[in-house]
């Protein structure tokens, strides 16, 4: 299914930044948003999934028959929407191995269902995340570790991508999963996401990003420029290489003239 | 046939005395019983004294409220402390009142004076003991318990040792607690205020550490209506050392303070305090603390981090931390205070990723005590007490 943002407005206290987003994430593809610092990417992405610092003015986002703006956030994640935060918090206390557990039963469960019944069983869940941490080349004693307590910023990363090969989302949005990565850390991150696009070629990824580095390693279908909280540029790949070697500002010109 | 029994405050010097006891104590008990008539109201303004109002209070003489929770450790003497008044006079002559004094304030004087059960411990020299030790208290007849457990270890002893309080009834509980610790000995401490709702709890919990000893104190609070309970590790030794968390959870209904105070006496002494707080409803935590770090106290280093998580916007914690220190001497002393709601950042997060707000929350709160929970050495009792405060948050 695709996921359709229509005219998305949105505010942090009184200041507008999303000045009307329109964008269409088809399946199977994978989908770049590029802009400069300060566009209004990772609000697009915070805002889709229903972060509660931002307030919406204006818009719909429609996924899967369901405007998601009226849905509780973890409905939202439950529809399908994954997003791999640009700076995941940590959680003392709740262990990885506990907290993903606790995701995947609430993928599973079922409204009016008992949950002992749709949880997944134990044998079956730590199989499972055995295998997905050794494809990440993340240690198995990460299980037992608080969430992102104490985690450098590649294992964070990692750990995003294990949840989702674990809660296997059908939309993905990922914001600024590169930043903080060294080289190999960006290779095995977007080997797992790659993987993950193998083993599920309906899902759709929105990738957020202010470099084209990433993009070397997920090669995205579609690319879309986003300045000032819009949609301004829609190209395929190209594009992303046209604002690697000539920066953003030849589009800053096109689009909103010489006057700022 | 019950018999009524007589009001507290309605005792004379004469009653407070048990006939088979030795001079020095029934002195001891005398002494004490002039400062709960003489000795000044305490100043605690955050604690509602009515709601320990010693004219409510019945004298009960009940001599079994003291259970144990597990197999008494080989090697390590418990016995009710009166028994060992008998069996056991030096030992406890040289230790009783040795931590918790009877002029601490009116209650430890009550406590001292009209004590009728409670437990011995004693760990032999060099002695570990193998298995955690459970001390269970419970309410017995009349509306008021009485107890005072004295526990000594001796030159490089161990012992895990568990106190809880459990149980519905009283509702007044005047309990004492005194902790001392040889050169070199190490005590796990873990006490447990778990009672039934209605229970008033006024509590004296003292550890005297020796020198190169180790306590390590984790605190349990959930149960009562009223909780006062002032504790203090007093680092008297060189070399001493406590670590000491605590989870307080006060529900609809519950008013909670704790009033720990941290000695630095001798040199290079260590500590860290950890006490985390949740607050629920219409429940009201308090952490009244002190650290003191003494003139002769050098190369201190003292660390005191207190949090409170308020699941609801009338539910309220106070935080009264205080330091003094006369030295000039401290290698370290560090303070880190949170208070608020559930994190939003950790909620949005978790609720990302399909978990249920309220699921979300529960998660968290229990991360939060984690660390604490993590502490409690019996299997059985740590699920108990997760289970009870998971049920409640």
């Amino acid at each position: 299914m695709e996921l359709v943002i229509k005219d998305l407005h949105a505010n942090i206290g009184d200041k507008e930044i999303l000045k009307g987003v329109n964008l269409t994430v088809t399946p199977g593809t994978i989908h770049a948003i590029m802009g400069p610092n300060g566009s209004g990417k990772s609000t697009l992405s915070n805002t889709i999934m229903g972060h509660p610092s931002y307030t919406v003015t204006s818009g719909e986002v429609w996924y899967k028959g369901q405007n998601v703006l009226e849905l509780p956030v973890d409905e939202r994640a439950k529809l399908g929407l994954f997003l791999a935060f640009q700076y995941p918090v940590s959680i003392p206390g709740v262990t990885v191995a506990n907290f993903l557990r606790a995701a995947v039963n609430a993928h599973r469960s079922v409204a009016g269902k008992d949950t002992r019944e749709t949880a997944i069983p134990m044998a079956q869940y730590r199989k499972e995340i055995r295998e997905k941490m050794a494809a990440l080349g993340v240690d198995d004693s990460f299980a037992r570790r608080y969430l992102n307590d104490g985690f450098s910023g590649g294992e964070k990363k990692r750990v995003e991508i294990l949840q989702m090969s674990m809660l296997k989302p059908s939309m993905a949005i990922m914001d600024e999963t590169d930043s903080g990565l060294d080289i190999d850390a960006l290779k095995v991150v977007s080997q797992g996401v790659n993987t993950l696009l193998t083993q599920n070629p309906e899902m759709g990824v929105l990738v957020i990003t202010h470099y084209q580095r990433l993009l070397n390693y997920i090669k995205p279908h579609r690319v879309s420029v986003m300045m000032e909280g819009r949609i301004v540029r829609e190209g395929g790949p190209e594009l992303a290489l046209e604002l690697e070697e000539r920066g953003y500002d030849f589009i800053r010109e096109e689009v909103f003239g010489n006057a700022n | 046939m019950l018999t009524k029994l007589p009001v507290i405050a309605a005792l004379t010097a004469q009653d407070i005395v048990v006939a088979s006891e030795p001079t020095w104590l029934q002195q001891w008990r005398q002494a004490a019983w002039q400062h709960v008539n003489e000795g000044a109201v305490p100043l605690w303004r955050r604690t509602d004294l009515t709601a320990f109002a010693l004219a409510d209070m019945e004298f009960s003489a009940t001599t079994s409220t003291s259970q144990l929770g597990s197999a008494i450790p080989d090697g390590v003497v418990v016995m009710p402390l009166s028994q060992a008044v008998r069996e056991h006079g030096d030992l406890v002559k040289a230790h009783l009142g040795s931590a918790v004094s009877f002029n601490a304030s009116k209650y430890a004087a009550l406590n001292a004076a009209t004590w009728r059960d409670g437990w011995f411990v004693y760990v032999p020299k060099n002695h570990e003991a193998s298995v955690p030790l459970h001390l269970l208290q419970g309410f017995g007849a009349g509306n008021t318990l009485v107890a005072r457990n004295l526990v000594v270890l001796e030159r490089g002893a161990q012992l895990s040792l568990i106190e809880q309080y459990a149980g519905d009834g009283g509702p007044f509980a005047v309990v004492a607690s005194e902790l001392i610790l040889g050169e070199g000995a190490t005590l796990k401490y873990t006490s447990m205020q778990t009672w039934g709702a209605n229970v008033h709890h006024m509590g004296h919990q003292v550890a005297k550490v020796g020198n190169d000893a180790t306590i390590v104190w984790t605190s349990v609070n959930t149960g009562a209506a009223h909780q006062h309970i002032d504790a203090e590790t007093n680092l008297v030794g060189n070399g001493s050392r406590v670590d000491w968390t605590a989870a307080t959870v006060a529900g609809e209904g519950q008013r909670l303070l704790t009033a720990p105070w941290l000695r630095h006496v001798g040199r290079a002494t260590e500590a860290h305090m950890d006490f985390k707080t949740v607050v629920k409803g219409s429940g009201y935590a308090t952490f009244d603390g002190m650290i003191k770090i003494e003139g002769g106290s050098t190369d201190t280093v003292t660390r005191l981090e207190e949090h409170a998580l308020h699941l609801s916007p009338q539910a309220r914690s106070d935080s009264i931390p205080g330091l003094k220190i006369d030295t000039n001497n401290v290698q370290k002393a560090g303070h880190a205070s949170t208070s608020g709601e559930v994190d939003d950042e950790q909620l949005f997060y978790m609720q990302a990723r399909g978990i249920p707000k309220s699921d979300a929350v529960h998660m968290i709160v229990m991360g939060f005590f984690e660390s604490v929970l993590d502490r409690i050495p019996l299997d059985t009792l740590r699920e108990q007490v997760t289970a009870d405060i998971s049920a409640r948050i």
